[in-house]
């Protein structure tokens, strides 16, 4: 399947390796309601083919994130010939648009409707949260959670099907304490998109930065969706901490990061904050805006690794730019997910979950395995500086702290 | 099949011309019902998904029916209609979480709790005329969307969570009756269960409605909507009864909610959005104004729709042009073009031409 | 703390003047033809992606600034001409069904051409970096916003009380068939209101897309904070349309200050409460436009 690099393809429904079903062909499957039609357009029910069903936004703001995120899992099922284990493998593509109910809906339809071996997303965390429960419910399938990082679908979720593939919120914000105070300033103002995420952020990396002996010395939340940051920028200036934290992602980062320069702060503070702030889908509209800010992510797509130098510019060959964090978890779903089935010859949940549960993967990222009592990734995590590369600013990674496990939050599996 | 026309029929002594819902229309609707609860376990076996997408379809229906009620019939243009959804919504996912999660507790909680909230909003609202009672209904949905987005409850009563904010409550499980879930107690698979419960709680709502719109309470409603002066000028109580009927109404979008929720499993501040009260405006123009079915028709429809075209990319400008065209050349809905097709068949294409040759000669000016 | 209360002074102008180009369409439009156009929005996300396609290929800002406006008013003639002209005399009702789908079919026709992502309008340079402002540094760009919106409400305003253009489209509200009585056709005044309406959507939409994000989402965000200005000033009122939106846009700022969570919810408490007590509005007396 082909895909260019605008947000939204054309012949995005259904799609395997080898062939395509034509959009039509699948309204016909799907949805003839009432015609009872008994085509089985169920892969599960088939064993020669492996049924991948992704649960992720291909419209709205975070669209660009499930085209990466299917990109990358597709690249990989293309560098093995579209076969995991001597097994034909078929995507589903079905669109959560970000909204919670539809989140639901579509993990129904995945794992009702075509039995999928496996599914993979979402990207909001509260859809997450709310997949939950039909994960359990419904089937017994494995979870592939290739980008909700909030740390309560593991404390409150705490199922054996689900396999964390991204990051949780503890991960990408708490270590970034250590730099910051070794390195930057003993004393920050917390910055924060007010709502989950972003308070399970800065709270993670404010109890870490405390305990070695930093200072707090003001916190701003500002509602998501937030367009102008003014107020805000004003009141951390007011704050006179030499260097900030902050949780924001998508539009509010874009946002965030702007204003910040051109309200010139970046020329009396220090921005530090979560990757999410400077990634690859923020950072091309933010520009020479990003430069010098740090932020901490398990992914950087300069990694100077042989592993990440291949999976770029494969990625790159196949779908015409470069693979970004969201990129990257896709591709090691995929692998995970390949590596289990090869290992047990089997796609059934309850054979793949040990199987997972001991797996040492070879990812771009570095090496990632599953922490066993919580099916957390553990993995590196890395702090990077926007820099000015030829194509418009990157990141570098400056620093490296090494399989990073995190806390369990009660879930012993 | 003659026990149920006569329960639409029983209730309006006044014979006039005008009832809603003809006992041909109730026959219609009776055999779609047995149709719908005869093919369902065979749907079950052979697409089980395909029942999630009626139960969707049904509690839209249910809550296009409500709004229909009192927009439609009695001619209040209610913009927050998710003030009442969503309230039912949260009070269900409240009381499982917490208490308990005895249908016939939950249920009946989510109705009255959508009463309440439709009695304040409209209390407040019914003096306001035309777009400026839908203008206020918005700002009150709207307002009632932001304190469960921030869970001002919480921060008001000092307590982790009561909406639980922008990831609403999850974890809602399933109905139960004396300690057991429901459909182990019926022996049906939990699917099949929450589809007939649905069906059969939307059937009951609905002849409940026209009951209520064929009665002498309807009647003065129909009159209001009319011409509210006049009727203000016989001697009742216009505010009343205004106010009356949105509590009627909000206590049937609150039971969509209760049943919505349980099912999705998860309540979230997205129910009460604006973007729910405009959808569900379209599902009643797309169905036909004031006809009770023709809006349920309506709302299965767009349900259905949307889950079919969830996956195109495209699907945003789909749905926007089938708004459009609907608007312009279809203004009665879907139950207006079966109406006069059903009237006249023969003259369908004369009038489809006609309607064009109209819209030529308006653009002209 | 001074430096925090200027700067929000600042930003509520800012914005009180960009909701003013806003909320004038739509309030003109809903005066004049009972229109309540949900489309708007759509206009105004239109005009940002306008610009940034213009600015973006030509490399020149005030390009962008003068022609987006006008590709926006095309696209609003277009709907007024083949979709709103046949429908009035209808129920205003069907006009929000109508526009609601516009909005929709508009937003998905932007994801598909241009994808989810944020992109932004490059400012020139002239326009980019600080200055210092009494005891606080702001940008440039911001200030210049202020002074552009402000110098076309004024003259806007100018323009409907003094010209023979404004009465005439305060008499063509008012009283349809006299006006065409005197031998003018009010469909052209019609679809010359929408088509302005757009434009100076269009024109907010390409100044606020320099210091804010452009993306899919930006209409549909801010059609209903258009709808409090609008009620709070009167529905049809161009003066008070511009008092609310400076009202609202001076809260939205004070509240980021004081409590962010809580701003939104006081607005819409604020336009429920002037629907309760005075539906004609705040400072909308009896005038139409």
């Amino acid at each position: 399947m082909s895909q260019g690099d605008s947000g939204t393809s054309e012949s995005r429904t259904v799609g395997t390796t080898s062939q395509t079903i034509s959009r039509r062909g699948y309204l016909a499957g799907a949805g003839a309601v009432g015609a009872a039609a008994l085509a089985g357009c169920a892969g599960g029910e088939d064993d020669d083919t492996l049924t991948v069903g992704f649960a992720l936004p291909y419209t709205g703001t975070y669209a660009m994130l499930g085209e990466s995120i299917t990109n990358g899992f597709e690249l990989y099922i293309d560098e093995h010939d579209g076969e995991v284990n001597g097994r034909e493998v078929e995507f589903v593509e079905r669109d959560t648009e970000a909204d919670t109910n539809r989140g639901v809906d579509v993990t129904r339809e995945l794992l009702v409707e075509y039995q999928a071996d496996a599914i993979v997303g979402p990207v909001s965390s509260a859809v997450a949260m709310a997949m939950i429960d039909t994960v359990q419910s419904e089937a017994n399938s494995i979870w592939f959670n290739a980008n909700a990082g909030d740390y309560r679908v593991t404390q409150d979720g705490c199922t054996p099907y689900h396999f964390r593939t991204s990051f949780n919120d503890w991960q990408t914000s708490a270590p970034l304490a250590e730099f910051v105070y070794d390195e930057v300033a003993d004393n920050v103002c917390l910055a924060y998109a007010d709502y989950a995420f972003g308070v399970n952020s800065k709270d993670f990396f404010a109890e870490e930065f405390e305990d070695l002996g930093g200072e707090v010395v003001d916190e701003v939340g500002a509602p998501l969706g937030t367009d102008d940051y003014s107020s805000y920028l004003g009141q951390i200036e007011d704050s006179g901490a030499e260097a900030v934290f902050s949780f924001f992602a998508g539009d509010d980062a874009v946002n965030y990061v702007n204003q910040f320069s051109d309200f010139g702060l970046d020329e009396e503070m220090t921005q530090t904050g979560s990757g999410f702030l400077l990634s690859g889908d923020t950072l091309p509209a933010q520009g020479d805006s990003a430069l010098g800010m740090y932020s901490l992510l398990h992914y950087a797509d300069t990694l100077d690794t042989d592993r990440n130098q291949t999976f770029y510019d494969a990625y790159a060959d196949a779908y015409g730019e470069g693979p970004n964090v969201y990129a990257c978890q896709g591709y090691d779903s995929a692998q995970a997910f390949a590596a289990a089935v090869e290992e047990t010859g089997s796609s059934d949940a309850d054979d793949l979950i040990p199987a997972l549960e001991g797996l040492q993967i070879d990812s771009p990222r570095g090496p990632l395995a599953f922490n066993s009592e919580t099916h957390d990734p553990v993995h590196n995590l890395y702090v990077r500086e926007v820099v000015e590369g030829d194509d418009g600013p990157e990141n570098e990674v400056i620093e490296t702290f090494e399989d990073i496990e995190g806390p369990t939050w009660g879930c012993s599996l | 099949m003659q026990w149920f026309t006569d329960f639409f029929d029983r209730s309006h002594a006044l014979e006039t011309g005008s009832e809603i819902l003809s006992s041909r229309g109730r026959l219609a609707v009776a055999i779609a019902v047995v149709l719908l609860a005869v093919v369902a376990p065979v749907i079950n076996v052979f697409e089980p998904f395909w029942l999630n997408i009626l139960v969707r379809m049904l509690i839209f229906a249910l809550l296009a029916l409500s709004l229909d009620f009192i927009f439609g019939y009695a001619g209040l243009l209610s913009f927050g209609h998710a003030a009442m959804f969503g309230a039912g919504g949260y009070a269900a996912a409240l009381l499982m979480r917490e208490y308990t999660q005895n249908l016939f507790v939950v249920l009946p909680a989510s109705i009255v709790v959508g009463v309440i909230v439709a009695a304040i909003i409209g209390w407040l609202s019914v003096r306001a005329k035309g777009i400026y009672f839908a203008m206020l209904t918005l700002a009150f949905a709207q307002m009632f969307y932001v304190i469960a987005f921030t869970d001002l409850p919480a921060t008001i009563l000092d307590v982790d969570e009561v909406t639980g904010a922008d990831d609403g409550l999850v974890g809602v499980a399933g109905f139960e009756l004396f300690g057991e879930p429901i459909h182990q107690l019926a022996g049906l698979d939990h699917r099949l269960l929450y589809f007939y419960m649905t069906l059969a709680l939307v059937v009951v709502s609905l002849a409940a409605i026209v009951r209520l719109a064929n009665s002498p309470f309807g009647r003065v409603l129909q009159a209001i909507r009319e011409n509210e002066e006049r009727v203000e000028f016989i001697g009742y109580n216009v505010t009343r009864y205004k106010v009356i009927a949105f509590s009627i109404s909000g206590g049937f979008a609150g039971l969509a909610g209760g049943l919505y929720v349980p099912f999705q499993s998860v309540a979230h501040p997205g129910l009460l959005h604006w973007e729910i009260s405009g959808e569900l405006i379209v599902m009643l123009l797309l169905g036909g104004l004031g006809t009770l079915w023709g809006p349920m028709l309506g709302a299965g429809l767009v349900v259905l729709v949307e889950d079919l075209l969830g996956g195109v990319a495209s699907w945003e400008i789909i749905l926007g042009g089938i708004f459009i065209v609907v608007v312009i050349f279809a203004p009665r809905g879907l139950a207006g073009i079966l109406i006069s097709i059903r009237n006249d068949p023969s003259q369908a294409l004369t009038n489809a031409r006609k309607t064009l040759r109209n819209y030529i000669e308006k653009v002209k000016g | 703390m001074l430096e925090v209360f200027i700067r929000s002074t600042f930003l509520g102008l800012q914005l009180g003047m960009t909701f003013a180009l806003i909320a004038a369409g739509l309030t003109l439009i809903f005066g004049m033809m009972d229109v309540i156009n949900f489309a708007h929005g759509a206009l105004y996300m239109l005009g940002a992606y306008f610009g940034t396609v213009i600015a973006g290929t030509f490399g020149n800002y005030w390009l962008a600034l003068l022609l987006a406006p006008l590709f926006v008013g095309l696209i609003g003639a277009a709907i007024e001409i083949f979709s709103l002209r046949p429908l009035y005399g209808r129920n205003p009702l069907y006009h929000i069904l109508l526009t609601f789908g516009f909005a929709i079919a508009i937003q998905g026709a932007i994801v598909l051409i241009f994808g989810g992502q944020s992109r932004r309008i490059d400012v020139p340079t002239v326009l980019e970096g600080t200055i210092q402002v009494g005891p606080v540094t702001y940008p440039v760009y911001w200030l210049f916003v202020l002074i552009v919106s402000t110098v076309l409400i004024a003259l806007i305003w100018i323009g409907i009380e003094r010209s023979n253009l404004g009465i005439l489209m305060r008499a063509s509200a008012h009283d349809t068939e006299m006006v065409n009585a005197l031998g003018i056709d009010v469909n052209k005044v019609f679809t010359g209101v929408f088509v302005f309406g757009a434009i100076l959507a269009g024109i907010a939409g390409v100044l606020l897309g320099g210091s804010r994000s452009v993306h899919p989402g930006m209409g549909m965000g801010i059609i209903i904070e258009a709808f409090v200005i609008v009620v709070i000033g009167g529905l049809g009122s161009f003066r008070g349309a511009v008092y609310a939106a400076l009202l609202v846009g001076l809260v939205t700022a004070y509240g980021s200050v004081i409590a962010p969570t809580l701003t939104e919810l006081f607005l819409f408490a604020m336009m429920a409460i002037v629907l309760i007590i005075k539906p004609s509005g705040l400072f909308g007396a009896t005038e139409a436009a």
